[in-house]
């Protein structure tokens, strides 16, 4: 493009500014607004059309871990569809262990529970280490296919040696017998307390019972197995003494009187 | 004086222009173990003592001799108490079984026997994983094999469980030496403790066996805690159910390391070493004052929940390493302060750091390794200090 | 700098090395590589970044502001990393759980602003494209031979699929638990330095500092 044609063109305003000395102040500032708006603009544009993407895989990540406690997953299966045939998401009243309508099961936000000072309870005494427990939780029935229930999946949560482990245990239908155990979050040390997601340790659980013949709450992890007997002990992880400690109080929380178990008892009542 | 004949013929052959040139180091480690080094200083100044290098790492070496003879004896017993209890099994007892010596715990040389078998495979794997180390290194590098690499293998060995795994011994002691020392130039160069270094990299490497919280008492069917887990669950208190007092403890008649149980024999050491002047009083004195104040505090201070917060101090010190620390590891010239100043502050932070890893972090029973490797990467700092604050006091006096 | 671009991408693996030459972007090495899988996916996020960052930046670099070049190259370099931690967290799950903060913190690695400092806002886009790719390349190089390093030694296997079977799981392997942990990371990195050291000894620094010679009377 020649001399003559660059001053007549009229484009000659952007022509202007790009021979301007970038030092000037109109140029810094110009050059400031377009860099972050072009910039905004394509971080927006990702972060929107993505968005639905993103949260499909987080439900996908959450539903993944309750059909692996339960059992049922096998890779590559439509995770999502699985999950709506197989399972039936309740929200518990802790207190009573009845189902309550008073939230719609499929939006509740556990979290958001757990933080709302209406729906939760400060914990004074506190073995998990959870600090407000909600007072209502979503929990998961699988249902067998003549629509009795076959295994209740159940958020679990507690602080371990260094992080709060966030997992879901998987109860048999009488409400006794252990199916599963998982953790999906924590920040355990690896090699040790992390051992918590080694399949061979999970599959220590499977068949464990919750409580013994009189109905005592008599689960434990430990070194050592309990005078309850090896039905309701699970080994320690090696080297990991305060995980294992708390993995152990929080089981024993979750399933003890102020978590689950009135619901457990109407469970084994046959009240469900 | 056939050998020194022997090494006055082949010298030559390692000396500059010889045949064997770049193996000197191997010939210089061999013959001035034998024979006082011929070589000496000729440009001044010199310094006057009638203590060298290889004297005081000597020292050092004999210093030790109590804690062996304790730890072996300590090992044979627990074991053979445990086998009366709960039946042999492994290749020691296979041996002195075929030997016709038998297990009989009231018997101290039956006891010492056994423990030896214990102890002499850790030193010797020790002493050849390292040892071929140093050579390497003094080879490519051109320096000589030191001294001070006795009294590395031999602190090593006595930081060790008993039942530890030999390739772990070897892995540890080879990280120590070429991490902890030969990576900055060798002895005198290096700023960690290379021993501690070993134990530490296995500390954290498998952790299962190493962390000092279960047992070692290698004998199936016996299980409970060391001294520290114990009192970390429980309190001290429970110590004394376990039929530990403070006296056994004091003794070292306990479950531990193979050298560092007794207290009685680290402090013969200590002694020896102070009486001798290789170990510094200045850093024995700082780090006893701070564990003393440190644990004194937690004491007044108390916990519900942390019953290792009522320990008192001479608890802490019958304990665990640290006796053992304080007397070999806290004292070493070379990774320690090298201000007078200096050196109260070093020792008062190993002993506040060692209370503070015991009592307040709930990972690690036992603290006294980490305590020391931390007090090590600080000492440079706190000389620092102490010389720009003497420099400060002079300048004001010469304005 | 008279180089071929062939030069320019071949350079940083280890003649002229990020990590072991410069010493830069040594936090994300030590985080991001216990496994093999994660080491891969950041290397990949931050050859990406590098490139086109330094495009982006060379492209404009002569209507940059210097007043504000700085917040100019950081704008760039964010929006970049966004992007792909979004495209991340959307295709890549699992991996994106996994590198949590350390995508974002891509943003803070040394070696995407050093390059966009010390070379795109001297030389021409595709150069600049070039210099970036191949700077990326080098630190993903490390990345991987520390991923390798910890994961085979560490949990006993190779992008998740077990070589030695730990004892754990019923196998004859201990694994060493040390390489698990980010501090494991500066052994490996320092010995990697010195290996490359011994190997090309013109990468060794002179002494800071002079050894004084003993005079002899």
């Amino acid at each position: 493009m020649s001399e003559e044609s660059r001053k007549k063109t009229p484009g000659g305003l952007v022509r202007r500014f790009a021979g301007m000395s970038p030092d000037s102040i109109p140029k810094t500032i110009f050059v400031a607004v377009s860099v972050c708006l072009v910039a905004s603009m394509i971080v927006s544009a990702a972060a929107v059309t993505l968005r639905p993407k993103q949260e499909e895989n987080r439900l996908r990540d959450k539903r993944v871990n309750i059909l692996q406690v339960a059992g049922v997953y096998e890779p590559g299966i439509d995770v999502l569809a699985a999950f709506d045939a197989a399972f039936e998401p309740k929200v518990l009243e802790l207190k009573t262990g009845t189902f309550t309508d008073r939230f719609d099961a499929t939006g509740f936000d556990d979290q958001a529970a757990a933080e709302d000072p209406a729906t939760s309870v400060v914990l004074t005494d506190d073995p998990a280490g959870i600090g407000r427990q909600a007072r209502f939780v979503t929990i998961y029935l699988l249902r067998a296919d003549d629509g009795t229930i076959d295994k209740v999946i159940l958020p679990i949560h507690g602080y371990g040696l260094w992080s709060t482990l966030y997992g879901f245990i998987a109860l048999e239908e009488d409400g006794n017998n252990i199916f599963g155990l998982q953790f999906y979050s924590h920040a355990e040390t690896p090699g040790l307390g992390a051992e918590v997601d080694n399949p061979r340790w999970k599959s220590r659980w499977r068949g464990k019972k919750i409580a013994d013949a009189e109905g005592t709450l008599a689960i434990t992890v430990a070194k050592t197995a309990p005078p309850a007997g090896a039905d309701h002990h699970i080994d320690a992880l090696a080297g990991a003494t305060l995980t294992t400690v708390g993995v152990d109080t929080l089981v024993r929380f979750w399933l003890g009187e102020r978590g689950y178990r009135p619901f457990l008892d109407r469970l084994k009542a046959g009240d469900i | 004086m056939g050998l020194r004949d022997f090494f006055d013929r082949i010298e030559p052959n390692f000396t500059r222009g010889g045949k064997y040139e770049r193996y000197f180091p191997l010939y210089e480690m061999v013959e001035s173990f034998l024979y006082t080094p011929k070589t000496v200083t000729t440009a001044a100044p010199h310094a006057r003592a009638y203590i060298d290098m290889k004297r005081i790492m000597t020292y050092v070496v004999i210093a030790t001799i109590p804690c062996i003879v304790v730890g072996m004896y300590n090992i044979g017993y627990q074991v053979n108490a445990a086998i009366g209890l709960h039946g042999a099994a492994g290749w020691r007892a296979s041996l002195l079984g075929a030997l016709g010596i038998g297990f009989d715990a009231s018997n101290p040389l039956l006891n010492l026997i056994h423990g030896a078998l214990y102890f002499l495979p850790v030193y010797i794997v020790t002493l050849v994983a390292g040892g071929i180390c140093e050579v390497i290194f003094a080879t490519v590098r051109r320096h000589e094999v030191n001294e001070g690499f006795l009294v590395t293998s031999m602190l090593y060995t006595l930081i060790m469980p008993p039942d530890v795994p030999l390739w772990q011994v070897a892995l540890g002691i080879v990280f120590g030496v070429v991490i902890g020392k030969e990576v900055f130039g060798g002895t005198g160069k290096n700023f960690l403790n290379p021993a501690l270094t070993g134990r530490a990299f296995l500390y954290f490497a498998y952790p299962a066996e190493m962390s000092g919280n279960t047992i070692w008492t290698p004998v199936d069917g016996f299980s409970g805690a060391t001294a520290l887990g114990l009192a970390a669950a429980e309190g001290y208190q429970a110590l004394a159910a376990q039929g530990m007092d403070w006296t056994v403890a004091f003794l070292g008649r306990v479950q531990g390391s193979l050298g560092e149980t007794s207290t009685l024999a680290c402090l013969m050491g200590l002694a020896f070493l102070l009486i001798t002047r290789i170990a510094n009083y200045r850093m024995v004195i700082g780090c006893l004052a701070g564990m003393i104040a440190f644990s004194t505090l937690l004491n007044l201070i108390g916990s519900d929940t942390n019953p290792m917060f009522a320990m008192p101090w001479y608890w802490h010190l019958v304990v665990g390493g640290y006796a053992f620390g304080l007397a070999f590891m806290v004292t070493e010239p070379v990774s320690a302060a090298h201000t007078n100043m200096g050196r109260y502050i070093y020792g008062a932070l190993i002993g506040f750091m060692v209370v503070m890893i015991r009592v307040i972090n709930p990972a690690f029973p036992e603290g006294m390794m980490l305590a020391i490797l931390f007090g090590n990467v600080f000492a440079p700092l706190i000389d620092y200090f102490v010389v720009q604050a003497n420099i400060k006091r002079r300048a004001r006096h010469h304005v | 700098m008279p180089r071929t671009r062939k030069q320019m991408l071949v350079d940083p693996l280890v003649d002229n090395n990020p990590i072991t030459l410069q010493v830069l972007g040594i936090c994300s090495a030590l985080a991001v590589t216990s496994s093999l899988q994660v080491a891969f996916v950041m290397a990949l996020a931050v050859i990406f970044v590098t490139g086109f960052s330094s495009m982006f930046i060379s492209m404009i670099r002569n209507q940059i502001p210097g007043a504000i070049r700085i917040i100019v190259q950081m704008v760039i370099i964010a929006s970049l990393v966004i992007l792909v931690d979004q495209v991340l967290k959307a295709y890549a799950f699992e991996i994106s759980k996994t590198l949590s903060v350390f995508v974002g913190l891509i943003i803070t690695n040394c070696i995407v602003m050093g390059r966009a400092e010390a070379f795109a806002m001297k030389n021409p886009p595709v150069a600049s494209f070039i210099d970036g790719v191949g700077n990326g390349l080098g630190y993903g190089l490390i990345l991987m031979l520390v991923g390798v390093i910890r994961e085979l030694f560490g949990a006993g296997s190779l992008f998740g699929v077990a070589i030695m079977p730990t004892v754990n799981n019923g196998g004859w392997y201990v694994p060493n638990g040390m390489l698990l942990l980010p501090p494991s990371a500066f052994f490996i990195i320092g010995l990697i330095i010195w290996a490359f050291r011994a190997w090309k000894p013109e990468q060794v620094e002179n002494r800071e500092y002079k050894i004084q010679a003993v005079e002899a009377h």
